[in-house]
């Protein structure tokens, strides 16, 4: 039979008990060396990456996830403490920088830096080098070949009315108002206002035909059926074309956006040593290769593509032909006062 | 324990009844008072570069949120809250009415059958109506083995997907109030009322639903107002030309980072629900 609970052991509990948190705390802490906390996008590494390097090194990643690079930046402007290495797409960088978020990375200390591709060292979004790509893809059009017979070949394809709600677009700035300015022949720089009220016209022009702006969970749209036409990011669909072998991807002719996914360190990382040398290890050759391979993104390193399957290497959706490549460009690197035109007209676009 | 209490309370004894009260008005400043007077303050600030807030005070913000081109998405949102609040009382008045004088012993267990979809996050619920609604999914799956359709109905990214998922999910907001109330209805002013020779529809008409009004009202404010700034339900349902009130707010904070423009969308709509319940309240007791 059970004690009852006295008064005073009632009492001692009760006194205890807040202590508890703190001790765990303590405990907590005590092991804090030998931890990464790594923030990445979903389904956005492989299977084997983060155990293989926590057997080989005892260092422990806590991973954690976004689908929403917006969500993600939020979170961690609101003060979101604790993530030591973070994925950033190319044009973000300049304001995570701005905002103090990121630190730059010592390239000194990466034996592994020299892997990368040529065309991937001191680009423009970063000359400095103070983050690592990781990998890149292209932004382009995912369709369903049974169920749309021509296939498209152009961003117009997206405008056409024939196609009235089954198309969607992704949830966000860059990409959209990127791909009007594209079909508008408007450069990126501009800051003219009126170059703006166009972009916003084209794109409420094809509000009716759309279905969801989404930027995840329109892979299961695709898959359901429920639309048949989408902007999308290449891994994206070659990961959800496992699932539906209907599906297929298209660069428009038009050309269009390569970005990179970049590795960047949080301001304060309290685990600065061990961030390093899983950034040092991502970089090795099986590692991006393995990475690559999973998710099916195209990785910067050049000294893993010996390792990457002859499927996704010999596949110019994956690794554009060199003619492509020289029709790709990067996203301009936006100042603050462009980028709020940029965001203000997405969000009217949202609103209309 | 209740006599204590009402002692306590009674006010002979003021200093004890505000220790009782304490945890309560903590909370209160804790969790409502602190945040409310944080949003309103960034309400006013300046948005810099990149979303950071400025600290430099104007009514630009509120200025900005008056802006006819916002005027579609109030009338909207005013539109599905008021469609789901009248859905949820249609349903949940004969459901709460069978509750009360129907269910007989099986009362708790259904009362916490209604709760059920409550212990789950939404966002799986959400889910799940996806699968059933979708073009591949259980109803439209269905249909067509039965051969009724030929051609799936695209039932998601409508407004009846959106309205199907808030009066699900609100559902349970109109019914307790209207049970609590209804429960209360004295027995014995039902029978008086047949006593007097009132017909089944008449003592209804006549007794309960005027004694259950308070219910009525408390389920329907309590069923609106939240509606009022609902945004997953769109997001995940609903499609892009069905932009509500609490889809503009989200957006300020995560995709165009004007947190001072959200704060103040935030205070405006609060603003109006407090004035709304006070005018109601002040009708209430005129």
């Amino acid at each position: 039979m059970a004690e009852p609970i006295s008064r005073r052991s009632f009492l001692k509990a009760a006194i205890l008990a807040p202590l508890i948190p703190s001790l765990l705390a303590a405990c907590k802490r005590a092991d804090d060396q030998k931890v990464v906390n790594f923030f990445n996008w979903s389904n956005y590494i492989g299977k084997d990456t983060l155990p293989e390097f926590t057997k080989r090194t005892g260092v422990e990643v806590r991973y954690d996830l976004f689908a929403d690079e917006d969500e993600m930046f939020t979170k961690l402007r609101a003060g979101a403490r604790g993530y030591d290495l973070i994925v950033v797409g190319d044009y973000h960088i300049p304001r995570f920088r701005s905002l103090n978020l990121i630190e730059p990375i010592p390239a000194e200390s990466l034996k592994n830096l020299g892997n990368l591709s040529p065309r991937f060292r001191r680009p423009g979004y970063d000359p400095e080098e103070t983050t690592v790509p990781y990998l890149w893809g292209t932004t382009g059009i995912a369709y369903n070949k049974r169920k749309i017979k021509k296939a498209p070949t152009s961003w117009w394809d997206l405008w056409d009315p024939q196609y009235k709600d089954r198309v969607s677009m992704l949830d966000n700035v860059r990409d959209c108002i990127s791909v009007a300015m594209q079909l508008l022949k408007i450069p990126q720089t501009t800051r003219d206002p009126e170059d703006f009220k166009k972009i916003r016209e084209l794109l409420v022009k094809q509000k009716p035909l759309v279905k969801q702006y989404s930027s995840a969970s329109y892979l299961n749209s695709l898959v359901a059926g429920e639309i048949d036409l989408a902007m999308t990011w290449s891994g994206d669909l070659f990961q959800t074309a496992r699932e539906n072998p209907d599906l297929d991807y298209v660069i428009p002719k038009e050309g269009t956006y390569m970005w990179v996914d970049c590795l960047a360190m949080m301001r304060g990382a309290r685990h600065r040593a061990d961030t390093l040398r899983l950034i040092d290890y991502l970089l090795e050759p099986s590692v991006a290769a393995g990475i690559a391979n999973s998710v099916r993104y195209a990785t910067p390193n050049q000294a893993a593509q010996p390792e990457v399957d002859l499927v996704l290497r010999k596949d110019p959706r994956v690794y554009p032909t060199p003619a492509l490549m020289k029709q790709l460009q990067l996203h301009h690197v936006l100042d603050s006062e462009q980028s709020e035109l940029w965001s203000q007209t997405w969000a009217d676009v949202k609103v209309a | 324990m209740n006599r204590a209490l009402s002692w306590l309370l009674s006010g002979r004894r003021p200093l004890a009844s505000h220790l009782l009260l304490a945890p309560a008005s903590l909370w209160l400043i804790c969790f409502l008072v602190i945040p409310a007077a944080g949003l309103i303050v960034t309400s006013f600030a300046k948005n810099g570069p990149y979303g950071v807030v400025i600290w430099e005070f104007g009514f630009q913000n509120y200025a900005r949120a008056f802006d006819p081109k916002y005027l579609p998405v109030l009338f909207r949102t005013l539109g599905f809250a008021g469609a789901t609040t009248a859905l949820c009382l249609i349903l949940g008045y004969p459901l709460a009415y069978f509750l009360t004088f129907y269910a007989g012993r099986w009362r708790n267990a259904l009362l916490v059958g209604l709760m059920v979809p409550f212990w789950s996050s939404c966002l799986v619920a959400y889910y799940s109506w996806m699968i059933v609604l979708g073009k591949e999914g259980l109803i439209n799956a269905t249909l067509m083995r039965l051969g009724v359709l030929s051609e799936p109905i695209g039932f998601l990214y409508t407004p009846f997907a959106i309205l199907l998922g808030l009066v699900y999910f609100y559902l349970p907001f109109t019914v307790l109030p209207l049970y609590a109330s209804l429960d209360k209805v004295p027995r014995s002013v039902i029978e008086a009322a047949y006593d007097l020779g009132a017909g089944r529809w008449t003592a209804f008409w006549k007794v309960t639903l005027p004694l259950s009004l308070p219910g009525v009202v408390a389920g329907c404010v309590l069923t609106f107002i939240p509606c009022l700034g609902d945004f997953l339900t769109v997001e995940i349902l609903g499609g892009p030309r069905y932009y509500l009130l609490g889809n503009l707010i989200s957006n300020q904070f995560m995709m165009a980072q004007d947190w001072p423009f959200g704060s103040a969308l935030t205070a405006l709509l609060l603003a109006g629900l407090v004035g709304g319940l006070w005018l109601y309240q002040r009708w209430e007791k005129a």
